[in-house]
């Protein structure tokens, strides 16, 4: 390399930083995209503690930007994530599930599905989540709910979360107001399971 | 060794080096150009209403691309900010009896504060946000007028949050709260 000529020699350097730049980015961008969120686990959904806090650190607060920006802090709200059933199986838009368990100790507490996009799913009733408000608990004070293209039960049934397409899922459960003891400590709630029904369309 | 392979010896050091910064710059970016855009979008949306300095954005459905994880079980108001020139005061006034919250977020994307109807139970937010350079704003504002929340970065949003459902009733009543919430200079 001693021997080249100063423009080939600034070509090389050129070359060099370029390379350098695209790696720092993707280095970044793949850390950010393809690592999960951090945070503590309860059953198949993960929760972290840090999302919406001052405390943060740069990678957290990049990842909650990136997916859940404007997000609020756990002594508000309490945001568990999954995009796995319960056998650790990938959740499918073209599948559907059925979500059980007990009410969470909260004041309010919602379920959402989004789409590989995280943007909510199209569907004409406009029905995106199911919540404390919806869903009908059974004698041993338990609720179901269904996400999927299709129904258990009626079209209209309000349990019932349509989804559309084909690709990736994410699900969302949102607790507002929390109770302190969950507050203190996520990753010691019961959180709903989920399990597949039948084949995928 | 010739002074020419202590040339290149030196960059193939410095490289690396240029990959560390680009990466941890990078990281340190992403949350603040996505702030950036998300006020930059709001604050020219010519298709949103707004009314009293506040954005009210339609009810949130799948239609709405603008924020990733929307909550469809929220009714949203906005008002973004730049507290360079002079603060920002914030007031609402509401009897709304279900869950509602003014939250604060920094230009990097940061929730530096949060009221709700538990810590406001009569209804009633009076906010002044300040840049902490605004001391002599600070410091006549501390008798108790108006709560003083000091901003981490001059730029910002607040969202307001009210939880609804299908109710057209507790839709109205929802509506007529977050046109009760009022940011001024």
């Amino acid at each position: 390399m001693g021997t080249l000529n100063p423009t080939r020699r600034v070509a090389y350097l050129a070359g060099l930083y370029l390379l350098a730049i695209v790696l720092g980015v993707g280095s970044a961008w793949l850390w950010l995209t393809r690592i999960g969120i951090s945070g503590v686990d309860a059953g198949a959904w993960r929760v972290n503690l840090l999302a919406g806090s001052r405390d943060a650190d740069a990678y957290t607060r990049a990842r909650i930007a990136l997916g859940a920006v404007l997000a609020l802090d756990r002594s508000e709200t309490l945001y568990y994530t999954t995009d796995h059933d319960d056998t650790g199986a990938p959740l499918r838009a073209e599948c559907r599930y059925r979500i059980a368990g007990s009410p969470p100790p909260a004041r309010w507490w919602s379920l959402t599905a989004y789409a590989a996009d995280h943007f909510l799913f199209p569907n004409d009733a406009k029905r995106y989540s199911v919540s404390g408000e919806s869903v009908t608990l059974d004698s041993a004070g338990r609720f179901r709910a269904t996400i999927g293209p299709t129904s258990e039960g009626s079209q209209n049934d309000r349990s019932w979360i349509p989804t559309t397409g084909e690709g990736g899922m994410r699900l969302t459960l949102r607790l507002y107001g929390a109770d302190e003891a969950v507050q203190r400590a996520p990753e010691s709630l019961a959180t709903p399971s989920i399990q597949r029904i039948g084949a995928c369309s | 060794m010739t002074l020419k392979r202590l040339h290149w010896r030196r960059h193939l050091i410095i490289a690396p080096a240029v990959v560390a910064l680009v990466h941890g710059l990078t990281i340190w970016a992403v949350p603040r150009l996505i702030m950036d855009r998300i006020i930059a979008l709001g604050s020219t949306d010519s298709t949103l209403e707004r009314t009293n300095g506040v954005t009210l954005p339609p009810p949130t459905d799948h239609t709405q691309r603008r924020i990733v994880m929307p909550s469809p079980d929220l009714l949203y108001a906005t008002c973004f900010f730049d507290l360079n020139e002079q603060p920002l005061r914030v007031t609402l006034s509401t009897n709304y009896p279900r869950y509602w919250s003014i939250a604060l977020y920094s230009s990097s994307s940061d929730n530096f504060f949060v009221v709700n109807d538990r810590s406001a139970p009569d209804g009633h937010v009076d906010l002044t946000v300040v840049d902490p350079r605004h001391q002599a704003v600070t410091s006549t504002l501390q008798n108790g007028e108006s709560r003083v929340v000091v901003a981490p970065t001059h730029r910002g949003m607040l969202l307001m949050r009210l939880l609804v459902n299908d109710d057209p009733g507790v839709r109205a009543a929802a509506e007529l709260a977050r046109r009760s919430l009022r940011c001024s200079r």
